[in-house]
């Protein structure tokens, strides 16, 4: 019993990572039909220089927010330098230049913070005897944290978007971008504000998975995969398909590893293809997309 | 009934990559005016109507009260007083009736409570339906909602594109009987594009013919409605 309740807390602390990487993606995916390749690695380089602002002896949380300001603008420089241009001549294009991206930043945090792992410090109590009992159970208060900082990302968003004019505009701009110029909306600048916002958001998955998973360039490879995973899974375009599908996949993760000896960690990735192909046979939009379906 | 010229557009030429589709029109819109152009498909009504509204680039001389907004974005010219309902209504269909109408005053910075009761009372069916998706509104509706939103934007002109356009005789007609009362009732311009000629020229105080992105004909909408070729063309009545 107290063993499932520490798989249960692990698995949603690793979802709500899964879950924010997830959201990055949709947000992007919703305003410009595209699949932000390289979401995972400007998060890692947002890890990175949290952990020289910590060397350098600032708070980690005031750390974190500055790599986040750092994301915003490196994702949002991306939108339009290199999507933008592109997308005019050839949407297909688009994709091959976001890989491009992707392996660009990579080097580019190899060539500035080196190949060596290093460590990065919680912004969570995360000492060894930083747990609390719960129901017979040791949870680890760093884990409890993660899900708190999804819980209260989720809460910023939904004002942002519900209680917003900027929010509004950013819905508009979604659904049609032509009315959202005539009704005076400035699309490009709402489309750069989402994709800075994206980049922001995969820059405090990368701070909240660096300090278990250890801070290396390889970082946010495979949860890059299982947060694109989590968001088809749950609908390109909807928020809330991408937290529950997050939830799902770090739940059946921590499940997976703990329960089913004969698939272990390495196998997980192939499983969550597999379930995520069986979903997309029966729900082609995934368990909460929007299939579109309109009067005229 | 119709004042100072609020709408002047000279010379205007626009079109898609190599393809010019508009040739060089003159147009006019007076204060408190309903204009209409009449075209048959592909003969450049979207075209002009996106070439006032800033969507696309454009050449020639587009004056807006005095003023010069011919290079001038989107978002200005609809901060100018010109406001658009696109072809194919283009709500936000995803976004809730309430939603649609709020992303219309986006550009305004006043209060619009009120604006959004008042639209609410001309069109009592949005009002119902304040919280439902615009897209799971009726064609009728959606058009409705369509001009609705971009009267939320509180212009002096409102430009149409082809709002009969899939409606049925009868909606059309409330439709066209609603855009007659925004002129007599709020002072509002208006120019409209279309091939329904029969019911467009009957509002219409003035209307011009384009054929192929060339104004061909121009007159009182009774004039035009009178005239043979016209009658020919758009109202397939034979001689």
């Amino acid at each position: 019993m107290s063993l499932l309740l520490e798989r249960l807390v692990n698995g949603l602390a690793d979802g709500s990572i899964y879950a924010l990487l997830a959201l990055a993606l949709v947000v992007v995916f919703r305003s410009t039909g595209q699949l932000n390749f390289a979401q995972g690695e400007i998060g890692a380089m947002g890890a990175f220089f949290v952990s020289t602002l910590t060397l350098a002896g600032l708070p980690v949380w005031l750390s974190i927010l500055f790599a986040m300001v750092l994301g915003f603008v490196v994702s949002a420089g991306v939108e339009r330098v290199v999507v933008r241009p592109i997308e005019h001549r050839n949407p297909g294009a688009v994709i091959v230049a976001l890989i491009g991206v992707f392996l660009g930043v990579n080097q580019l945090v190899a060539m500035i913070w080196g190949v060596d792992p290093r460590s990065l410090p919680s912004v969570f109590p995360d000492a060894a005897d930083d747990f609390m009992m719960i129901g017979g159970a040791p949870i680890r208060i760093a884990r409890l944290g993660i899900i708190g900082v999804l819980i209260v990302l989720l809460f910023l968003l939904w004002l942002l978007f519900n209680k917003t004019k900027i929010g509004l505009a950013m819905r508009a701009v979604a659904n049609n971008q032509e009315s959202s110029n005539l009704v005076g909306i400035r699309v490009g600048s709402v489309l750069v504000l989402g994709w800075g916002l994206a980049g922001a958001i995969g820059v405090l998955a990368a701070a909240m998975l660096a300090p278990s998973a250890g801070l290396t360039g390889t970082l946010m490879l495979s949860p890059f995969l299982l947060a694109s995973v989590a968001a088809v899974l749950g609908g390109l375009d909807s928020p809330l398909g991408a937290v529950v599908g997050g939830l799902v996949i770090g739940l059946s993760e921590a499940f997976i590893v703990g329960y089913v000896d004969f698939l272990g960690a390495d196998m997980l990735l192939p499983v969550m293809l597999v379930i995520l192909l069986v979903v997309l046979l029966f729900r082609p939009s995934g368990l909460f997309g929007s299939a579109r379906v309109e009067r005229v | 009934m119709s004042g100072a010229t609020l709408l002047s557009v000279t010379g205007l030429t626009a079109g898609y990559g190599p393809i010019e589709v508009l040739h060089g029109l003159d147009f006019t819109v007076a204060e408190g005016e309903i204009v209409v152009i009449l075209g048959a498909n592909g003969a450049g009504k979207t075209t002009t109507m996106r070439s006032v509204s800033g969507l696309i680039p454009r050449h020639g001389v587009i004056e807006y009260a005095g003023n010069d907004i011919s290079g001038a974005k989107p978002d200005a010219i609809v901060r100018a007083g010109i406001s658009q309902v696109p072809q194919g209504r283009g709500t936000f269909t995803d976004l809730s009736v309430e939603d649609n109408l709020m992303a219309g005053a986006y550009t305004v910075r006043s209060d619009t409570a009120a604006d959004l009761d008042r639209w609410f009372e001309v069109f009592p069916r949005l009002g119902e339906r304040r919280d439902q998706k615009a897209g799971s509104l009726s064609g009728g509706e959606q058009q409705m909602l369509a001009v609705a939103r971009a009267m939320m934007s509180r212009p002096k002109l409102l430009l149409c594109d082809e709002p009969s356009l899939g409606l049925a005789p009868l909606i059309t007609r409330e439709l066209f009987r609603v855009l007659g009362s925004l002129r007599d009732e709020y002072g509002m311009s208006l120019l409209i594009v279309e091939q329904n000629a029969g019911m467009s020229l009957a509002l219409a105080d003035r209307a011009y013919v384009l054929e192929i992105g060339t104004i061909v004909a121009t007159g009182t909408g009774d004039e035009l409605l009178a005239d043979d070729t016209i009658k020919e063309a758009y109202l397939g009545v034979v001689n």
